[in-house]
């Protein structure tokens, strides 16, 4: 018999990687219904959907490389649809994944407490008047190249970006342009995973963070912590260069089978004095063959253009 | 000169990278552990995911979003399946009248017409090798079972199961060692052949 086997076993190692190219296309859906924090025309219906081609193939030595571009008619604007994305290739084996081409960096690592995404995300009205990330005149994406890797249980990854006014073609280190870079690790420690980054842009503008994530309960815990130097020549909302700083956590979990519910929290303020919290709230409840049905609240509080309460209700379709 | 610095960088980490099959440079498994932090933090959360693009982000947060907390959603349509399919005439469905992969079962008949089969079931998608024995090992024997339960060409669309007996005493007992090792090895092999037949197809 251990002959037999043997034998199976010899027969099996003969197997060899094989290339593999795909094409697949797969898309979305969203419907929702919109009740904004604006002072006038609240009501909102949002309707969108998107259908994106991912391009992937496996070299004889498994090395994978994909790209992938999608047709668009965004939720959140009133235009025709359009093409997005195709703007960066990703290379990627077992240990390590870069993508070249239109990356980005985390500018506001450690700031979180969003749990809304999708049509509320983008138009519930409400407006702070904290800065944030690199500024708004300052870009956090653009052409780069990004590498993320495994160290033992840990996950590094280094972003660089060399020209911030382009995406997929442009001159490297532009002498007028702006270049970024950052990077970031996360390290589980025990019942925890620890999420420490920088970013930096030569404009003058930096970030700081971190984030501590546990699962609790039969959900997951995340609090976070992130300090930006935003110079104010990027960003209109403020009158002097300084540090904004920001604290927030999220709680996630799962009811049942079908329903999460998650909650988020923060808090932040900036070189202006300027200071807001938000909160969100989302739950969400799986119909099965891949649609959902969601409703998300988002309330601002503070130094704000419009503050308040808006609240949204829709469904998100898998297809 | 700093910036050149980091483009040299970058590129020999890409280099050694790229030689490196399945472990990073640093060790680890990036897949495994983007997986687990996918968990954590979502998929569309993941500080090491890049998502750029406001289409990737829309599509990543309507999938995770109607996936719900099972995390499963509607799989991809593979379009180079279907033009393949197309381009063979309907092989790889059940067009010729099987039920199941023809290239999986292509392989696994291959794999196993060194040994006596007892049970070939086409529609079933089932082959079952007679009692295997050894001249060394008089008091074992084994026999193969394949099952193929996919018409797609697919990693778990074939299963292999080793059943083994002892002889005590003149009558045989079933072994209680598994060989999930060999049953892999086997369904890898059948993997494998399957792929090279179909390519073999394809160029024909």
């Amino acid at each position: 018999m251990k002959k037999l086997t043997l034998a199976l076993s010899a027969i099996a190692a003969a197997f060899s990687a094989s290339a593999h190219a795909d094409i697949t296309v797969s898309g979305s859906a969203n419907v929702a219904y919109l009740s904004t924090a604006a002072s006038s025309d609240a009501e909102k219906l949002a309707v969108g959907s998107i259908a994106s081609f991912a391009l992937s193939t496996t070299t004889d030595t498994g090395l994978g490389i994909s790209a992938s571009l999608a047709l668009s008619a965004d939720y959140d604007t009133d235009t025709a649809a359009g093409v997005d994305g195709g703007k960066a290739v990703t290379f990627s084996t077992g240990g390590t994944s870069i993508v070249v081409g239109d990356v980005g960096v985390n500018d506001t690592i450690g700031s979180i407490g969003g749990v809304v995404n999708g049509p509320l995300d983008d138009q519930s009205g409400v407006s702070s008047n904290v800065a944030t990330g690199f500024g708004a005149a300052a870009d956090d994406d653009g052409l780069g190249v990004s590498f993320s890797t495994a160290m033992g249980a840990a996950t590094l990854s280094i972003d660089y970006i060399a020209n911030t006014a382009a995406n997929n073609f442009g001159v490297l280190n532009p002498d007028s342009g702006e270049s970024a870079m950052g990077a970031s690790i996360s390290v589980p420690m025990g019942a925890y995973t620890v999420t420490v980054g920088v970013a930096d842009n030569d404009n003058g503008s930096s970030a700081a963070g971190g984030t501590v994530a546990a699962a609790l309960g039969s959900g997951t815990l995340t609090v976070g912590y992130s300090n930006q130097t935003i110079d104010n020549g990027d960003s209109t909302l403020l009158s002097t260069t300084g540090d904004t700083t920001s604290a927030g956590a999220t709680y996630s979990m799962s009811m049942d089978g079908a329903t999460t519910i998650a909650v988020g929290y923060n808090s932040n303020k900036d070189a202006d004095s300027d200071a807001a919290s938000k909160m969100e709230l989302s739950i969400e409840r799986s119909l099965g063959g891949g649609a959902s049905v969601y409703l998300d609240m988002v309330n601002l509080s503070g130094d704000a253009a419009t503050d308040g309460t808006a609240l949204g209700f829709g469904t998100a379709v898998s297809f | 000169m700093f910036k050149s610095l980091w483009i040299l960088f970058f590129l020999l980490i890409s280099l050694i990278s790229i030689q490196s099959c399945s472990k990073g440079p640093l060790g680890g498994d990036h897949a495994a552990n983007m997986a687990k932090l996918d968990k954590l933090y979502g998929p569309c959360n993941n500080p090491h995911r890049k998502i750029i693009g406001r289409d990737a982000r829309m599509l990543c947060e309507d999938k995770e979003r109607a996936a719900g907390p099972s995390g499963k959603t509607t799989n991809p349509i593979s379009i180079t399946s279907f033009a393949q399919n197309f381009n063979n005439g309907g092989v790889g469905s059940n067009y010729q009248g099987l039920a199941i992969n023809p290239f999986l079962w292509q392989a696994s008949l291959g794999i196993l017409d060194q040994y006596p089969l007892k049970i070939v079931d086409s529609q079933g998608g089932f082959i079952s090798t007679e009692w295997i024995m050894e001249n060394n090992s008089p008091n074992q024997r084994c026999n193969i079972k394949v099952t193929i339960n996919s018409q797609e060409l697919v990693s778990n669309g074939v299963k292999v199961k080793l059943i083994c007996q002892k002889k005590t005493d003149d009558t045989w007992y079933n072994e209680s060692t598994s060989y999930t090792s060999e049953e892999n090895d086997l369904t890898l092999k059948i993997l494998e052949t399957a792929i090279q037949i179909k390519v073999e197809n394809e160029l024909s």
